[in-house]
């Protein structure tokens, strides 16, 4: 099976593409036009293909780039097209493609499960301290396979705003003591306040906001870590 | 590109559909606001019984625009609108979920809670 490739630029129009790619664009066209003789085209071309590799002259890197582009079709293969359309892209890759570029930042697995229970200790420290101020309902998600920009959650209820104030400003002292770590986000206490530490993101709701915003239901598929305190019974008052 | 005048959608259900911008929010003669910038916008259509309302001036976080965002590792990015989500004077978002791409820039402006509420992450 080979590349289908659409030869008229005018049919490709599904796609969002910068203006650094539309501006390569141009290039690819012309590069088409004199590799018309190494174009092939399939029964299946209803759904057309962009696929080409192009070598970059305006870039200081050199380095390749891979457009791929899907335009619309008109028939019933493009509801097909839209179910295994990772599919077909992948075992297209892994047909034709080739990576052209790789982040050098990227890091190894085991380096992954490292750093994932660095935060994860981070993180249950972070509940803890929460605990002992007296947050409510203090829950650990696990939220790295949904969203790439942290990897935890810790969502707590405070029913004050000095509470708020307290649970905050706890957790920052032993982050900075502790682990060296400084938060971003609010530095007042806020009905919803916010503490950013990168890998582990600290959400303190009054109780309001909390059923309002209702976050663990949007991160309803993330896994809950299990707390070392939660089965304990609570503190004996006299 | 945000100027006063400028329309913009909203990214949110908080119960506005669009918001004119009428101030940026920053130094005292800006001209311009991008991605991550805090505007005061006046509300030009609502949906029908929710709190906010026509006519109502809010403030706003522009989280998508026409103009090209770019950044340091040459990747540019552009929008196919003009979108704001209305958050309050401490900075929560008016509605509780966010439609639609956003920038990850948001966050290192401290829009966290925008980022924590959005579906997707570019």
């Amino acid at each position: 099976m080979a590349v289908p490739i659409a030869l008229s630029l005018a049919g490709v129009g599904a796609c969002v593409w910068s203006s650094g790619e539309i501006r390569q664009l141009g290039r690819v066209e012309s590069k088409l036009a004199e590799s018309s003789s190494k174009v092939y085209h399939h029964g299946w071309l209803h759904c057309k293909c962009f696929w080409q590799i192009e070598r970059s002259k305006n870039l200081h890197l050199k380095s390749r780039y891979l457009l791929t582009c899907k335009a619309k079709g008109e028939d019933s293969f493009t509801q097909n097209a839209n179910e295994d359309t990772d599919d077909m892209f992948d075992h297209l890759f892994d047909r034709y493609g080739k990576v052209v570029y790789r982040r050098n930042d990227k890091k190894t697995r085991s380096e992954e499960v490292d750093d994932d229970a660095e935060s994860l200790s981070f993180a249950v420290a972070m509940a803890k301290v929460a605990n002992e101020v007296k947050a409510g309902d203090i829950k650990v998600l696990f939220v790295k396979p949904l969203v790439y920009w942290t990897r935890f959650f810790i969502i707590a209820t405070a029913f004050s705003r000095p509470q708020i104030d307290a649970i905050g400003s706890k957790i920052r002292d032993l982050a900075e003591k502790k682990y060296g770590k400084v938060p971003t986000g609010d530095s007042k206490p806020n009905s919803w306040t916010l503490l950013d530490f990168g890998d582990v993101v600290v959400h303190i709701f009054l109780p309001q906001q909390r059923a309002f915003y209702n976050l663990e239901e949007f991160y309803g598929n993330a896994t809950q870590i299990e707390l070392p305190f939660e089965n304990q019974p609570p503190p004996f008052r006299g | 590109m945000i100027q006063p005048q400028s329309h913009l959608n909203v990214a949110d259900n908080s119960g506005a559909r669009e918001l004119m911008c009428i101030r940026i929010i920053g130094a005292s003669n800006r001209r311009y606001a991008h991605i991550g910038d805090v505007i005061v916008a006046v509300i030009k259509e609502a949906v029908p019984n929710t709190p906010l309302e026509r006519s109502e001036v809010i403030r706003a976080v522009i989280v998508r625009t026409c103009k090209e965002l770019k950044r340091e590792n040459g990747m540019i990015i552009r929008y196919d609108d003009n979108a704001a989500v209305v958050i309050d004077q401490e900075g929560n978002p008016k509605g509780t979920r966010i439609f639609g791409a956003i920038a990850r820039e948001l966050r290192q402006l401290n829009f966290t809670k925008i980022v924590s509420l959005a579906p997707e992450v570019l």
